[in-house]
């Protein structure tokens, strides 16, 4: 099945990846298409209509469309983690309902940042209360992925004294979405400020887990969209080895082609092995998440610090081998140069991952 | 993975959970002890308990089982297990 969604995925995506990027829009149509035939939330269970995935499967699924357009990877990575959320917090109607959605052709958002909480996501202030037999959302989110494509935006907040998580239609009263002009990086993968002004929902919106804990709700999410995003840069370090060693073949200077260039062989040498490092910390991720070991909690946030890292450094690489060559706007590389470094900032800045790596490191020794 | 029409007894499971809290925190815990109150887990450390008693028995904790309070001592997550082993019904 991975190979027919791989082959969906490229003949979807074609040559357009470049046009998106600039434009900063994939089709809508384009995504609810990939979104119906489960392949935007692949890993969502047969019986709520997903494709049953396998998290290894998935994962390599993540990597080859990271390879051809980051912005789509994003959407999957969102998609997926929206449904894996309603998945481990919803009640068994709101599974069967909403996972349906998901792999029905509807778009989803997850919303945890905050003008005042990103790394620090215990500090966000985004509200979830009952009143009058119905539940209230208020607040704001910032730098939400996908939501300004999405139907349903996973709202992470505060509720009586603890976190949950409300699922919210873009179309309600109360809700205004704008798209942020320009993002650094997967240009099309629809950023957006939403703004949530007393919005009110029926109370099967609120996923059944509500009152527990902010940032364990977060961190379960956070997970499944870490090994997603780990992928992605596995992805990304694989475009960019393509056409690092292609150029580094043909391209000739000083009578002889650039590999032969011993400088530009070592750009190649750690590019290849960025890539591979990359790839193995991401199958031991995907590894222990299958196999329900508890080694997954940190092997999702070791192989996205490994594979965020050597995306960003593995990208600057192929642009330097490629020079004048890969520097167009949208051209694979210079795509591949920008994505990476968002990929550093988001789902636990490297900064957050060191200090969750560093916390395991001093517990493994007591 | 245990088998689900599988018997298990509270002491054998108290024991298993228990012996997984001794690798990973170097504590030994009493079976009514909070191991949040000492300030001991973190927040990833609260995920890996869930994924380890989903692993170590053959269940699926989801919806409004996924509670601290569900796994704040031993002697509740050995309830848990018990509870939704034998079939006992998730959210």
């Amino acid at each position: 099945m991975l190979d027919a969604l791989s082959a969906l995925v490229t003949e979807t995506v074609a040559d357009a990846a470049s046009e998106w990027d600039v434009s900063g829009e994939i089709p809508v149509g384009v995504l609810r298409g990939l979104g119906a035939k489960g392949v935007l939330c692949a890993e969502a269970k047969p019986e709520f209509g997903g494709l049953g995935l396998s998290g290894a499967d998935n994962g390599r699924l993540a990597a080859h469309t990271g390879a051809l357009c980051s912005s789509l990877r994003s959407v999957m990575t969102s998609q997926g983690m929206a449904a894996w959320t309603i998945q481990r917090f919803g009640d068994r109607a709101q599974r069967g309902e909403y996972i349906g959605r998901l792999t029905g052709g509807d778009l989803a958002a997850v919303a945890f940042s905050e003008p005042g909480a990103g790394s620090d996501l215990s500090a966000m202030t985004t509200e979830i209360r009952h009143e009058g037999g119905e539940i209230v959302v208020d607040g704001l989110k910032t730098w939400i992925t996908v939501a300004g494509y999405a139907d349903w935006i996973v709202v992470f907040g505060r509720y009586e004294g603890g976190g949950a998580v409300a699922l919210v239609p873009a179309s309600a009263p109360g809700v205004r979405v704008t798209r942020v002009a320009e993002p650094l990086g997967c240009r099309a993968a629809g950023h957006a400020t939403v703004v949530l002004d007393d919005v009110r929902l029926p109370e099967r919106h609120l996923l059944a887990v509500a009152g527990q804990p902010v940032l364990m709700l977060t961190t379960i999410a956070l997970t499944y969209g870490r090994l997603s995003v780990a992928w992605g840069c596995v992805g990304i370090l694989r475009a960019c080895l393509t056409a690092a060693a292609r150029h580094a073949a043909r391209r000739e200077q000083f009578g002889k082609p650039l590999l032969q260039h011993q400088l530009v062989a070592r750009h190649l040498a750690e590019l290849y092995a960025a890539e591979r490092t990359a790839t193995f910390a991401c199958e031991q991720a995907s590894r222990s998440w299958d196999d329900g070991s508890p080694e997954q909690v940190q092997a999702a946030v070791l192989a996205k610090h490994v594979a965020a890292g050597n995306a960003a450094r593995g990208a600057a690489s192929a642009l330097q081998v490629l020079a004048s060559a890969g520097a167009a706007g949208g051209h694979v590389v210079e795509r591949a140069f920008r994505d990476a470094k968002l990929m550093e900032v988001i789902e636990g800045s490297n900064e957050i991952c060191q200090l969750m790596l560093a916390e395991h490191a001093a517990s493994a020794v007591g | 993975m245990t088998d689900s029409t599988t018997e298990l007894p509270v002491a054998a499971i108290e024991q298993r959970i228990g012996e997984f809290l001794e690798a990973k925190t170097r504590t030994t815990w009493e079976r009514d002890v909070d191991l949040f109150a000492s300030g001991a887990v973190s927040s990833l450390f609260a995920m890996e308990l869930v994924v380890f008693v989903e692993g170590a028995f053959g269940i699926q904790v989801e919806g409004a089982d996924l509670a601290m309070d569900n796994f704040r001592t031993v002697e509740r997550m050995s309830a848990l297990v018990t509870r939704l082993h034998s079939g006992g019904g998730g959210a």
